[in-house]
């Protein structure tokens, strides 16, 4: 019998055993190949999801296998503050990833309009430039699409397109300023080592203005919580740019050109656009939108150990947690609510880990009466921005982040 | 949901988790699956805990699962999986909500003008209408 016969019946021979059960294909010591039969559903149509455990990774939900699409399961935010890197979610946009990296032959070339190019190691790049750390929130500009109404196309991603990490690497602005920005430099362009499968795919390109690119936060990371980046989140070197949406945090960089004129390029130009509107709320079917670059993240919370359909016992008191942030600035106050809104209490909040980091927060519960009960949470960030009480629409389904809720009954 | 539909998804769900556990399968054979990089606790310390991360001076390397998951059956299957999965695996199509005629269209509008589908223009209604058919609204 083949091996992919032996694990076949061993796994149905399990999952007839234990039902829903994980079914580790992996064998002993290999740990880094298991086809999982537990499903997670989303929470809208067309919504279970697999769980698959991809290289470098623990269970993630698979969204999509090629190129690939990994949402991280809402329990993981429950464990801490900090993603771990093999629960991180996983998001590429063309099929060609380079498979094998040499860290030793790996360069960083700075190039366009500046005085000195550079080409970097990343021996150079560690030892070359004073260390930065900095805790910053990643996330997909279309995470919770999924719970666009109406739906729009597009990944259909739940809540976990998103991760929290330490990210320690060099400032951008060292590396560029030794490279040199030439008089009338307009924007810093970004690339990575992934291209698409037929030519004419446009290569995923990203820029920011050279104010932003050089404020001494925007980064180049080589490590991710005090380990190498994973291959799937940008081995060897990945951009962050700490409170904007994780479009721009070009994985596996290796290519920084520095413009004289603004990036026309798809990727800037057609594609992440949302309505210049509050919010970038439209109404469907809305016509005569200008449309700009996405850029800056918006205030979410969730509650992270209390899920819907939970049974909660009347009269005891219990921990809710979960955790927030500010978008692109800190959190300054979470606010929790059990009865749909109508009396909010101010939730206790965790260490503070940095104004871009996810903020752990508590609130004490005690249900009263038996029944049905609906459980929010919003955060205030530091700018006074609030999580709205109605969720946004465009068409891109990008930037939800209305308040959520959790239905729970109580006994 | 339709019942068709269901039934597609269904068969859609089974044939990728065919093609998952095939491909893992045969790249365990192989051999090709290298251990992965250093795993994370399930909890991370504190800030200004994390320590510098040591230099890696080894080749690094990783083989991704390959899907072997088709397009379900219908007028048009052949083309959409020929034309469709040339970029990317068949979930990108099989999990999107149910969709109008117009909206597939523009979909295919998007793979055909900006990332380069091969698709010629007098195919383009009837992968519409497959997509529609199987997954429409």
């Amino acid at each position: 019998m083949s091996r992919f016969h032996e694990h076949a019946s061993e796994m149905s021979r399990r999952t007839f055993l234990e039902g829903a059960g994980r079914i580790g294909l992996g064998v002993a010591g290999a740990g880094s190949a298991v086809a999982l039969a537990r499903g997670t559903d989303l929470g809208f149509a067309n919504g279970m999801r697999q769980e698959v455990v991809f290289p470098q990774k623990q269970p993630l939900l698979l969204q999509r296998t090629r190129p690939p699409l990994l949402e991280t399961p809402l329990e993981v935010f429950d464990r801490g503050v900090f993603t771990p890197n093999d629960r991180f979610y996983v998001r590429w946009h063309l099929a060609q990833i380079p498979n094998v990296i040499d860290p030793v032959a790996f360069r960083l070339k700075i190039r366009g309009h500046v005085r000195r190019p550079l080409e970097l190691s990343l021996d150079e790049l560690r030892n070359g430039f004073e260390r930065f750390q900095i805790a910053a929130v990643n996330q997909c500009s279309g995470n919770s699409r999924g719970f666009f109404d109406p739906r729009v196309p597009g990944a259909q991603w739940g809540n976990g397109a998103m991760g929290n990490a330490q990210w320690t690497g060099v400032r951008l602005r060292d590396v560029l300023e030794r490279a040199g920005l030439r008089a009338g430099a307009v924007q810093v362009r970004f690339n990575g080592l992934d291209a698409g499968l037929i030519p004419q795919t446009p290569d995923f390109l990203k820029s920011l203005d050279t104010d932003h690119a050089a404020d001494g936060e925007v980064m180049l990371a080589y490590a991710m919580n005090g380990a190498p980046l994973p291959v799937l989140n940008g081995y060897p070197l990945r951009l962050v740019v700490p409170g904007w949406f994780a479009t721009y945090w070009v994985k596996m960089l290796n290519d920084i050109e520095v413009l004289r004129q603004r990036d026309d390029n798809f990727w800037m130009a057609k594609a992440y656009l949302i309505p210049d509107t509050p919010a970038a709320n439209i109404t469907p079917g809305q016509q005569g939108i200008n449309m700009i670059p996405i850029s800056r993240m918006v205030p979410r919370s969730f509650i992270t150990n209390v899920h819907a359909g939970a049974t909660l016992s009347v009269g005891r008191t219990t921990e809710i947690r979960g955790i927030a942030f500010g978008g692109d600035t800190g959190i300054a106050k979470v606010m929790f609510t059990a009865d749909g809104g109508r009396r909010w209490q101010e939730a206790r909040l965790g260490a503070d880990h940095g104004k871009y980091s996810f903020r752990q927060w508590t609130a004490s519960l005690r249900l009263a009466a038996p029944g049905a009960h609906t459980l929010m949470v919003k955060a205030i960030n530091s700018a006074g921005v609030t999580q709205p009480e109605r969720a946004n629409w465009n068409g891109s389904g990008f930037m939800r982040n209305v308040i959520e809720s959790v239905a729970v009954h109580a006994t | 949901m339709r019942p068709e539909h269901r039934r597609i998804r269904a068969r859609c769900g089974l044939l990728l988790s065919v093609g998952l556990l095939l491909s893992v399968g045969l790249l365990l054979s192989a051999g090709l699956l290298l251990p992965a990089g250093p795993l994370m606790p399930g909890l991370i310390p504190a800030a200004g805990a994390a320590a510098p991360a040591p230099a890696r001076t080894a080749t690094v390397s990783i083989q991704l699962p390959v899907s072997n998951a088709v397009l379900p059956p219908g007028n048009g299957a052949e083309l959409a999986n020929a034309q469709c999965l040339i970029c990317h695996s068949a979930e990108m199509v099989t999990l999107q909500p149910p969709l109008t005629l117009k909206e597939w269209t523009a979909e295919i509008a998007k793979m055909r003008n900006t990332y380069g589908a091969p698709l010629p223009a007098q195919q383009i209604e009837l992968l519409a209408s497959y997509l529609h058919g199987i997954d429409g609204r």
